[in-house]
């Protein structure tokens, strides 16, 4: 048994203590806007925040998520109108769309600790994520767009 | 239903380019049409009496965008009002014709089709307001949604008229063929910038993938698959281990799997990985990519080799030439990679499978699972989900097929979810080829003589004797071999090579790899020749005007000519892609830096023109020929898919390395304002990468690469062989 704290709610879940956060919050509680892609941290698909930083949720395990405050894409934004939310659509960035979660959460922690990055701060900190579809030219304009929008 | 009906229908498809595909008319009858609850004109669309237009969208979306764009062309021809429309993905079922999307077809062969059938349900609808106002259908007029009647100002909504009017208009084929449709300068939709309806969904993480879908009662499969990609025999199973396992529910040991199913997928992997089978790993256990270079080498010069393409008498014109070129070009293995592992959830119930999943190819998976598991087509029925990437890696149904024979064992619905090292091990590879190319120049550097021998394997084999031609080769990977240069003499000799790793189709499939060789070799006869490589290639492009405008486009917007730092150079390409009888027109231009010590090559910039007709949505085209650009570049400078012991070498993201964003160069994409038929924007991009970037780096250095990728260990040996 374990008691996660996600997106504000106490969840208790009877697994393995071991077992990835990433299959809890998306095969157990589905919440399945958290996505799995490759299980060994080279994609980011799986993107959560942990007590506010961007961690890989298949190499997290329920032991190591209890305690701490769990965000999801699902947690972003009560109504979904974070400012990167609005800027993703703005800036028409998904295509499939199945890395975007992941790529949202980790842009979300980037601005979160630095609201005004350079380009190479933005390109630093979002390498961890793949996009196969390859919309990185409007995952770079739309955090810039974000960015903007938190300042003004 | 049969894999030859399919290849049938497949055929008449590819051959009838915007025919109608999918609409299956005569009208439904008056009697049901009259005050009934929605107005389904035809298998496109359904007008429901609260005004809401459902456009039922029967290709993949896969990022391309394609719900928003065909819903465009329909709500075009209907008068639509665009805050009216949805679209929604139906179930297979025979009245949709081929559901297949792929090759960039999308657009192209629905665009009249779906026009004609906007059109005539606007014509129903007006037709039914003039009656019940009994007025002539001539001074109506539709617009917004809404039916008028210009000389007393009355109005219908179309809600309204479904609600309450009776429609009793049908068309037959002939009449739908007759249809007068818009014409490009008065559309109000197409051509319009709107946002994709499918793009709110995946920025809150609600668009349900395959992989999100959940049935009740529903356990974990997850199969042992084989070390050896191809050819390997089971000759034991021991699941005592599995059996200790908490969640353990069963092992299903079949001819063509044998699997693990538990409650939870942690639980399945655990059992899974504590079965014990034995293999015999069979006659592929020792291909590597040495063994397969080895067999094309030894291939190439089979004097059997099949006439793919022909024109001209290439020997003669060879022989008697002032001068010949010849240059050898691989490609390694590419795997697609696409964010979501293949997975798939069936239920079995009452005779019925339900299968939930993302295909490209709905029409092929039902008749492949109606053989597999012995029944009528009309009992499966595939629920479509948002594909994860496709790529082309979900035309095929081997996930559909393990996921239904595992769930008719275990009597509950079966969720399969392979991990990425299975998902990357079990693809269906763009194949590793070996081209061959020679070409005799006339005194004046004219090209009067061009042979392309092509070794690679061909996908269609596997898919059945249906899928080649009469040769049996697949025309889908051979296409771009036949370029459209103003060559007098040409051919194109085809190899095809089984090798014991399957391939599949590849975004862009085979011209990635037949491009890359034909505008590589083109820059080295240029070279040759002593004539600049944009003007050498438009001195043959007489026959191809859209093609030499958009290359002069690309040349123009990335300053072709001026000069650049040291070690830095630009490449250009153009294609013809995706096939020459329906090509979208594509030109690029590549400026890379590369570093001469270590090899390793940073592309800077690509400029990209583009002619491909009518563009429906110009955002979502601009969007597409951005990723097909930068998949090229992923192609063209990281992916080496390479075998060893009859399997994949490669296991996950780490060793197959995709482009991630601190290599994304700048890239301009510049469309070509056109009212041509539309063609296709997913895949042509990919294909000017490669050999853009070839001649780039030989630009910069003077050292030619003539494989693909572009690794630096690569262009060290080009750079020393330079020197």
């Amino acid at each position: 048994m374990a008691t996660l704290l996600i997106n504000g709610k106490s969840q208790t879940v009877d697994v393995d203590p071991g077992t990835p956060l990433l299959w809890v919050i998306r095969e157990r509680l589905q919440l399945t806007g958290t996505k799995f892609g490759c299980g060994v941290a080279q994609c980011g698909a799986c993107t959560v925040h942990l007590d506010g930083q961007a961690v890989r949720s298949c190499q997290t395990t329920v032991a190591q998520a209890a305690g701490k405050k769990i965000t999801t894409i699902e947690g972003l934004d009560p109504a979904g109108r974070h400012p990167l939310q609005v800027a993703w659509i703005a800036e028409q960035v998904p295509q499939c769309g199945y890395c975007q979660s992941g790529q949202l959460m980790s842009a979300a922690a980037l601005l979160a600790r630095n609201p005004n990055p350079s380009d190479q701060e933005i390109v630093t900190a979002m390498s961890g994520n793949i996009c196969r579809c390859a919309t990185y030219l409007r995952i770079k304009r739309a955090i810039k767009r974000a960015a903007q929008g938190v300042r003004s | 239903m049969s894999r030859r009906v399919t290849r049938r229908a497949f055929l008449a498809s590819a051959a009838a380019a915007g025919a109608a595909l999918t609409i299956r008319f005569p009208l439904v009858g008056p009697g049901e049409a009259a005050g009934a609850a929605a107005y389904d004109p035809n298998a496109t669309l359904t007008i429901t009496p609260d005004g809401l237009v459902t456009v039922h969208i029967t290709k993949a979306e896969m990022g391309q965008g394609v719900g928003t764009a065909l819903a465009q062309i329909v709500a075009e021809e209907l008068e639509a009002d665009w805050k009216d429309v949805r679209v929604d993905y139906p179930i297979n079922d025979p009245k949709y014709g081929l559901m297949l999307t792929g090759g960039s077809w999308s657009v192209n062969w629905t665009f009249d089709a779906l026009s004609r059938a906007g059109a005539a349900a606007r014509l129903a609808l007006i037709d039914a307001a003039a009656k019940s106002w009994d007025v002539s259908p001539a001074d109506c007029v539709a617009e917004r949604g809404m039916i008028r009647h210009m000389p007393t100002g009355r109005s219908l909504r179309y809600g309204e008229i479904v609600a309450k009017v009776p429609i009793t208009k049908t068309f037959t084929e002939d009449e739908l063929k007759q249809i007068t449709l818009k014409k490009p300068a008065d559309y109000r939709v197409v051509g319009q910038w709107i946002p994709r309806l499918d793009i709110p969904d995946k920025v809150t993480g609600k668009a349900k993938f395959g992989m999100d879908t959940f049935l009740p009662n529903m356990v974990y499969a997850k199969v042992a698959y084989p070390p050896v990609r191809e050819g390997a025999t089971r000759t034991a199973v021991d699941d005592s281990g599995a059996k200790r396992v908490k969640g353990y529910v069963a092992t299903v040991t079949l001819p063509q799997l044998v699997a693990v199913v538990a409650t939870s997928y942690e639980a399945a992997v655990k059992a899974r990985d504590a079965l014990k089978v034995t293999w015999d790993a069979g006659p592929n256990a020792n291909v590597s990519t040495d063994s397969i270079f080895a067999k094309f080498t030894q291939a190439k010069d089979d004097p059997n080799a099949a006439a793919w393409h022909e024109q001209g008498d290439v020997k003669a014109a060879m022989s008697g030439a002032a001068r010949r070129h010849e240059a050898t070009y691989t490609t390694d293995y590419v795997a697609h990679m696409q964010m979501e592992p293949m997975n798939c959830v069936v239920r079995f119930a009452d005779g019925v499978y339900d299968v939930y999943t993302g295909s490209q190819f709905q029409t092929f998976a039902v008749g492949t699972l109606a053989a597999t598991l012995g029944v009528d087509a009309s009992k499966i029925r595939i629920h479509q989900q948002y594909l994860g990437g496709g790529f082309g890696r979900r035309l095929e149904p081997d996930i559909m097929v393990e996921t239904a024979l595992i769930a008719r064992e275990v009597k509950r619905p079966v969720k399969l979810i392979r991990s990425r090292e299975e998902d990357l091990r079990r693809d269906f590879y763009r194949s590793a080829t070996l081209q061959v190319v020679k070409a005799a120049l006339a005194s004046d550097g004219k090209i009067v003589a061009w042979e392309n021998t092509l070794v690679a394997s061909h996908p269609g084999k596997r898919w059945g004797p249906d899928f080649v031609d009469k040769k049996g080769l697949d025309q889908f990977a051979l296409n771009g071999a036949d370029h459209v240069y103003d060559i007098p003499n040409q051919l194109v000799r085809a190899v095809p090579v089984e090798t014991g790793i399957p391939v599949g189709y590849v975004r862009a499939v085979a011209p990635n790899y037949t491009f890359f060789a034909v505008e590589t070799f083109m820059d080295e006869l240029a070279k040759l020749a002593g004539v600049d490589p944009l003007q050498y290639r438009l001195s043959m492009l007489g026959s191809a005007p859209r093609l030499a405008r958009v290359l002069r486009l690309a040349a123009d917007k990335a300053g072709w000519g001026t000069s650049l730092p040291a070690n830095t150079g630009r490449g250009i390409a153009c294609v013809s892609a995706q096939e020459k009888k329906t090509p979208t027109w594509t030109a690029s231009v590549v400026q890379a830096r590369v570093d001469p010590a270590s090899g390793k090559v940073r592309v800077e910039k690509i400029v990209c023109a583009v002619d491909c007709g009518i563009v429906v949505n110009p955002d979502g085209a601009r969007s597409q020929i951005e990723g097909s650009i930068l998949f090229g570049v992923s192609n063209a400078l990281k992916e080496r898919g390479t075998v060893a012991n009859g399997a994949l070498v490669q296991s996950n993201f780490h060793d197959y390395q995709v482009l991630r964003m601190d290599e994304v160069p700048d890239v301009e994409v510049h469309i070509v304002a056109s009212t041509e038929y539309p063609t296709g924007l997913g895949e042509p991009g990919t294909t000017t990468v490669a050999p853009a970037l070839s001649n780039a780096i030989f630009a910069a250095t003077g050292a030619r690469v003539r494989q693909v990728p572009l690794l630096p260990d690569r262009v060290l040996a080009a750079l020393r062989a330079r020197a």
